[in-house]
Parts: C-alpha cells; structure tokens; sequence
C-alpha cells in the first residue's frame, strides 16, 4: 500500500464516496475499432438476416408495432450481418471514419414537437445513464422544466464532463430540442462538483430545483424531464445529424488501466476488445468492472458495451481495499451516509417496507468499518418485501 | 457479482487503533505522576483483559477493543489502588462486560464501565468510598475534599496535579486526545459537545442539596470544576462516544447524552458520590434500546 493512501486511513476520514476523476483532462479519443460489434436488441425483433450486408447507421432490428414502448436498433458498423438471435446481432466490419459528432445542429427552431418525437423514436435514441430507457417516451410527458445531468452517475466516469467540454454546443442544442418537444420553459444543464449520489435523479432535482420526489413519485410528477448528457447529445445528432445512436463515449479508468481516457466506442463493442486496446492489466486487477464502482457488475465473460455503459474499469487491490468482515458496531456511519435516510444497519437485521427506499447506492456499504456487505442484504430484503405484498 | 466495489480505508480495526493512540498520552502521563502502581494497574488491566478476551474467543484478538476496554477500565480506578485491582477490572470488563453479552457489538453496557460499577459493589468499601460518609469520613478527590476543607486548585486540576481516578491524571491529554478524535471523525463529536453543555448547565442552574451545601461548597455553581475534574472529559470523549452502546441514530446520541450529563451532574449535587460518571455512562447505556425505539433514523 502507498504512503499516501497509508496516511489516509489515520488522517483522512472519508464519509463520502471519493470521486477520483483522474481521466477529467483527458480528451475525448476514438479507439481503433473492433473486427465486430454484437448489438443487444432489448426486445427489438431482427429486421436483417445472417449474409446480408448492411451501411453504417441501418435500421437492423425494431419493435413490433403494437408493443409499448418501441425501439430501434441500428448497425454501428457497415459490414456483414453474421449471426442473429434474439438477444443481439453481430455485425462484421467497420465503423464510418467520423460516424457521430460533427453534427450540423441547427437547433430547434422551426420543429414541431412531434416531428422531434418521431425523428428520435426512430433515431433509437435511449437514456445514457444506464436505465436505457427510450427517450422518445420521456418526450411524450408535458413538464415545465427539463435538466440535463451533467453530474456524473458513479466515482471514477469523466465521460459526460468530457462530452459537455467539448461537444457543449451539442449537448445545448439536445436540450433546446427536448424543452421544445415536451413544451417547457426552462431548462438548465446541471454540471457541477457534486457528491455520490446527487446524480441521482431526485437528489438533482432537490437540489436544483427545491423540489421534493415522494419516495415512489417519478419526475415527471413534480414537472421535470432529466436527461443525461450523452442523451441530450444523441438527441442533438440524430434531429441535427440524422444519425442514430449507435455508439457513445465510455470512461476507462482504475489504477490497473495501461491507457485510461474517455473513449467514443460503438455500442456492441466486446469488452475483451477494450481491455486489450487500453492496455489493461488483468494481473494487476483486483476487480474488472463493467459500469461504475458502485452499480456496475464484474465483468462477464462476453460482456459488450451497451448504451448505458459508461465505463470500463480496471481497480487494483488498494483501491478496492477490499477486507473481511466483522461484526456491526453500531457506528451509525451508514444511516448517515445513506441518501435517502434508512438505519441501514437496523434495516438488514429487521427489514420493513421502508427498504424499498433503498436504490441501492451503496454508499452505506461504502462508509461501513465492519466491511459488511449491506447492499447484498438490502436486495435480498426488498425482494422479501415485494414478494410478500 | 454487484457492486459497490469500493471500500472506505477506515476500517473498524483503523478506528479502534486511532483510540488507542488517543489513549497512550493519557496512560502514559497516568504513570508518570503515579508510578509503579498505576503502571502495574493499567498493565494489569490490558493484559488481564487480553487473555480473557484470548480464552473465550480462542483466538488471537481480531481488533483492539480489548486493549481500549482495559485501558479505560483502569483509567477509572484510583490512583492508590491495590496491585491486584487493574487486573480485576480488566478481567471483568471483557469477561463480563462483553463476552457475557455475546461479544463484540452485543454489549449492552460500556464494559469499562461496568467493571468499575461492579468493582464497587464487590470490592471493599474503602477503595470507592463515598466522598463523606455521612460521620465524616472523608475521600480525598478534587470533587470531594475534607468536610468543611477548601476548594481544590482549578490550575491543579486541570494539570492532574490532585488525587482521584488515573484517568484524571490529564485533563488536559484527554481533551487533547478527545478532540483529536473528533476531528478524525473517529468519534461522535456531537456526544461529548452535548454531554459536556448537559454538566454545565446543569452546575450552574441546580443549586445542590442541603449537605453538598454544607460540606462541600465548591461543587455549587462552578461549571469549570465540574468540565475538569473527576473524570468528566474521560467520560464524554472516551465512554459516551462507544459506538456499541450508544444509540444508533443521531438524534438518539444526543438524547442518550443529555441523560448521562444530568445524571453526573445530579449525582455530584445530590449524592455522595461525586465520582460518579462511570455511573452516569451505566445509566445512560440502559436508556439506549428504549432511545433506540423512539429514534431510529
Ligand atoms: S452496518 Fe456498518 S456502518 Fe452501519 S452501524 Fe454497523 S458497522 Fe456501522
Ligand atoms: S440503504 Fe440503499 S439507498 Fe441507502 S445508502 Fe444503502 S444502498 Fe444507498
């Protein structure tokens, strides 16, 4: 263990989750591209068939017509269609040279909102942040006020601070393009130094706009739309630049990372692609995740980046300081950490119906000193606690 | 697997060894104004404390909280004690006081505390006598003088310089270390900062019984004495701040606070037993499950 993270364990007493944005300066690039992509469809059906071949940006999958919420998938490279089930495509190729962000937006005048609705519906625009929800659907609500999430989402991503220095104008004309749909007043890109979790997004709208979610309330009932950042932009390129949302910008980031930098990556790029174009060091990794340091997953085998993956990190045994577990000391340290308020501690031991406040942050699990695994016990309960109702 | 992946560097064994450290001034100014007999009183009681804690986990300590307990377990004894009693208070504490409950984190009561509390019921009574039995036999400790004797020394207190507990051998250490603590965010700081406002409060609005009138003046109406002397910082930085016997949410702290500040300072007023904050912690400690009901976030 360094010298300095020594000392921080005497000196330094963390509460908050540490952010550790050590990729912040570092400038968006494109990597060099993967032999193929393998798309996730999420409930899309195959509009293509193994041997054809398709362009850049081409509609390869699309929701029934009467199913709920549609999407539409498109192929992030032109090449051969070679395997199709229902799950993903894999496409064989390579990417345009400069697919997305050079978009010539001109901005929202003179566009109805519906053909804003339609154009991103079929643009297959969905939420960056990782809940990959169609932003179409989001469009359709009438709120007075939508925020772009420029907080990023998890410790460690640097990746939609990057997308906002450098593609701001995109990212403004994205929002611009969303008041105009669901027919706001205001609008605000919220980027600023914030605490785990205020990205959330009752936290940013509490501390933005002074309005309080009731625990199971959704924004749009206190008359707000939250966009992430990437999604403002998809939203931008795809009215602006007519294209859809086949790739985004990842971070890559950990101390076992011979290459750390915020990437643009074509969604369906296998992760085992990444790990080698960025150098990382998988002797030296304690843990590989895919997503961030407190809800991303280990990676899997044959894991792809999807849209709402935004990072790919690579954490070396100190940064984890992974350690066993020992009994509660009733420190209290996780109810105050703890966003939404619960006596965690008391909560894993007695769940009640109030664990289903819990999203699951794990910044209790965080601050614990027993290093108990809190988060794995709140799961468990809430799904005690669903199952009963 | 799921995350968070992540953990924060201050572990529970990081934060106990933080306390020892905040305790060593302490002990080792406690054995140099008193000498071989404190010495032997604390090393009794961390190591008596160790081997018990040793015999009933068979296994090496995971943690420092049995060196913690024994310490404060002798800083609660009389300078004067007898070779024998760190040794037994050491023994207690962890044998009673903890693993009796079912070990670490399961303690109702602070175990150091509690082995003084049953120290002085078991032991005779000369070693805890009261500060005047009510024939006149007199203690000799700052908050309790001679009938009818004179005020300690505030400058005398604050640099230890008067007899009682070893733990009120450096005032000025414990706040020091206190503090330190605080500041480290290894503690509680809303614990002692209200336990301490509770004392002095209370020693400037009660006006004290007829006898504490009578034989011991001083103690009325002077908030610095009573911050200062009889082991009042030790309890508010060092027994109060156990996170396993306080309550567990934040406002519950500081109720469970409040309650130990009006029962130290009752028992100084009202009682003859002026050294009576390891009492209040005891006190304190059975109102927590009762606090931990009304109180839970
Ligand atoms: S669960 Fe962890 S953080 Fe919460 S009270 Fe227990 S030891 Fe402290
Ligand atoms: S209880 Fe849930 S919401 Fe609260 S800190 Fe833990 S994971 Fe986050």
């Amino acid at each position: 263990m360094s010298l300095r993270a020594r000392l921080a364990q005497w000196i330094g007493v963390p509460t908050l989750v540490p952010a550790r944005k050590r990729t912040a300066d570092r400038a968006i690039e494109r990597l060099s591209p993967s032999a193929w992509v393998s798309v996730p469809l999420a409930g899309a059906a195959p509009t293509v068939q193994v041997g054809d071949v398709v362009a850049a940006g081409a509609l390869i999958a699309r929701s029934q017509a009467g199913a709920r919420w549609q999407r539409r998938v498109h192929s992030p490279y032109q090449g051969a269609v070679v395997s199709v089930d229902e799950r993903a495509i894999v496409v064989e190729g390579a990417p345009l040279p400069a697919a997305a962000g050079s978009a010539q937006h001109t901005g929202a005048a003179g566009l109805a909102p519906s053909d804003i609705i339609v154009t991103v519906r079929e643009a297959g625009v969905t939420g960056l942040g990782g809940a990959m929800f169609p932003t179409y659907a989001k469009l359709g609500t009438s709120v007075d006020t939508v925020l772009v999430n420029g907080c990023e989402s998890e410790p460690y991503f640097t990746c939609d601070h990057r997308v906002l220095a450098e593609h701001g104008d995109e990212v403004r004309c994205g929002l611009a393009l969303a008041k105009r749909a669901v027919n706001a007043d205001h609008g605000a890109i919220v980027d600023r130094e914030a605490y785990y979790p205020a990205g959330y997004e009752r936290f940013l709208i509490r501390d933005e706009l002074d309005r309080v979610l009731a625990p199971h309330a959704l924004p749009r009932d206190v008359g707000v739309l939250v966009m992430n950042v990437q999604s403002a932009r998809a939203l931008c390129v795809a009215v602006c630049g007519e294209t859809p949302m086949i790739e985004r910008v990842i971070t890559v980031a950990g101390d076992a990372v011979g290459r750390p930098g915020n990437y643009v990556v074509a969604i369906g790029t296998p992760v085992a692609h990444l790990l080698r174009v960025c150098e990382i060091d998988q002797a030296r990794a304690a843990t590989i995740i895919t997503g961030g340091p407190m809800m991303g997953r280990a990676l899997e085998a044959g894991a792809v980046v999807t849209a709402g993956t935004g990072g790919l990190l690579a954490l070396t045994a100190d940064e984890v300081a992974a350690r066993e577990e020992v009994p509660c000391i009733r420190c209290g340290r996780c109810l105050e950490a703890c966003p939404v308020g619960l006596p965690v501690a008391k909560i894993v031991e007695r769940p009640g119906p109030e664990v289903l406040r819990c999203m699951e942050c794990g910044a209790c699990q965080y601050v614990c000193p027993s290093a108990i695994p809190l988060v794995e016990r709140l799961r468990l309960a809430k799904r005690r606690e669903v199952e009963w109702d | 697997m799921r995350g968070p992946f992540l953990r924060s560097p201050q572990s529970t064994s990081h934060l106990m060894a933080q306390v020892v450290v905040a305790l060593l001034p302490i002990a080792t100014i406690a054995i140099w104004r008193h000498g071989a007999p404190a010495a032997v009183t604390l090393g009794g009681a961390v190591t008596a404390a160790l081997a018990v804690e040793i015999a009933v986990r068979r296994a090496a300590p995971r943690d420092l909280s049995a060196v913690i307990t024994g310490m404060l377990a002798a800083l609660l004894l009389p300078a004067d004690a007898p070779p024998w009693l760190g040794a037994a208070a050491g023994a207690l504490a962890i044998g009673v006081g903890k693993h009796a409950f079912g070990g670490l984190g399961k303690n109702p009561f602070n175990p150091a505390a509690l082995s003084r509390g049953l120290l002085m019921v078991l032991v005779p009574a000369t070693l805890f006598a009261p500060a005047w039995a009510w024939d006149g036999v007199t203690m000799a400790s700052p908050l309790a003088r001679e009938s009818g004797g004179t005020a300690p020394l505030l400058s005398a207190v604050w640099s230890g310089d008067v007899p009682g507990a070893l733990g009120t051998s450096a005032p000025w250490a414990v706040l020091l270390g206190g503090l330190a603590l605080v500041a480290l965010r290894t503690i509680d700081g809303r614990v002692p900062l209200v336990y301490l406002a509770t004392v002095t409060v209370g020693s400037i609005v009660l006006p004290g019984s007829d006898r504490i009138v009578a034989h011991a003046p001083w103690l009325v109406a002077d908030p610095l004495l009573h911050l200062l002397a009889g082991g009042t910082l030790l309890t508010a930085f060092f027994l109060l701040t156990d996170p396993v016997t306080a309550p567990f949410a934040p406002l519950g702290r500081v109720a469970f606070a409040a309650i130990a500040g009006v029962v130290t300072i009752a028992a100084r007023l009202y009682t003859p037993y002026p050294d009576a904050a390891a009492l209040a912690v005891l006190v304190a400690n059975a109102f927590t499950p009762a606090i931990d009901r009304w109180r839970s976030t």
